[in-house]
């Protein structure tokens, strides 16, 4: 039998489909078989490889350049005696 | 035992062990304590105050230790801590500080996550823009975000933690998670794609 081909009502269901599973495998929170799915899909879908690519960017860039900051040296010792402190 | 009522946050949790001192400190020392970094981020991004924050992180801090007994040892206490600062910011901290006109997200998240709000949010940023911005450019972007939209992408972006994680933190049902960060990142990729283009940068 012919594989499932995007036929244009077959098309539209597929992409929302992938638009849904976009963000669950940026975020690694999506199964083997929707990672497979969307994998072939996007071989052949350049706004949702375009999609992907930009996702994937945002996280990336989130990542490395917007944590990894300190708490103040002294917050740690305030802490401490607070809780050092007879009526804790 | 009445003391169950008194709880401040998570009510569904009464005190289910009863350590000794020693064992106290022991997990305050070494599970509680070396998340103090990634807590003192969360609360500086919610409060955008160096004071308040480190007061944040330190009423957090001593719940905490107020009410160990009801957390077991060697579970996730990095979300466990996370789950008091937040609830800690909206309870505390955010009726202090009285922000005008705060928005209900959650009434009018079903509006937001509609397909029509998708198509007047298009953004046309390009990963190269987006790779060339400085830090302080994407921090300025976050912060300003609403409150509840940052904190799923800090949750998830920026500490890594898991859906179901993320839902029990913040006490909302998984689906609420992922149609709240999905409408998140759309309205940070707005933020940026904006930014770039007021800044000139090239292909923006």
């Amino acid at each position: 039998m012919e594989p499932q081909k995007q036929s244009p009502d077959n098309l539209q269901e597929v992409n929302a489909k992938c638009k849904e599973m976009l963000q669950l495998i940026i975020d690694g929170e999506a199964t083997e078989e929707q990672r497979l799915y969307f994998k072939e899909h996007m071989d052949e879908c350049l706004p949702c490889f375009k999609g992907y690519e930009l996702d994937a960017a945002l996280k990336e860039v989130l990542k490395s350049k917007c944590c990894g900051g300190h708490a103040p040296h002294d917050l740690v010792d305030q802490i401490k005696s607070k809780i050092e402190q007879p009526k804790f | 035992m009445f003391y169950f009522y008194f709880y401040p946050f998570m009510t569904d949790e009464a005190p289910r062990y009863s350590y000794s001192d020693k064992e106290r400190q022991t997990i305050f020392n070494d599970e509680f304590m070396p998340h103090i970094h990634a807590m003192y981020n969360f609360a500086y991004r919610l409060t955008l105050e160096r004071d308040d924050a480190k007061d944040l992180v330190q009423d957090t801090y001593l719940k905490a230790y107020r009410f160990i007994d009801s957390f077991q040892r060697g579970t996730n206490a990095k979300a466990w801590l996370f789950r008091i600062l937040k609830n800690s910011f909206i309870n505390d901290y955010r009726k202090k500080s009285k922000e005008p006109n705060k928005v209900d997200y959650q009434e009018i998240e079903s509006y937001y996550n509609s397909d029509e709000v998708d198509r007047q949010i298009t953004t046309d940023l390009r990963v190269e823009t987006l790779k060339d911005m400085m830090g302080d450019e994407i921090s300025n972007a976050l912060n300003s975000l609403d409150v509840d939209f940052k904190t799923v992408i800090i949750l998830c972006d920026l500490e890594g933690f898991k859906y179901e994680e993320m839902a029990k933190i913040l006490d909302i049902p998984i689906g609420t998670v992922r149609s709240r960060l999905h409408r998140a990142r759309q309205l940070l990729k707005e933020k940026l794609s904006t930014y770039a283009k007021s800044m000139g940068y090239k292909n923006a």
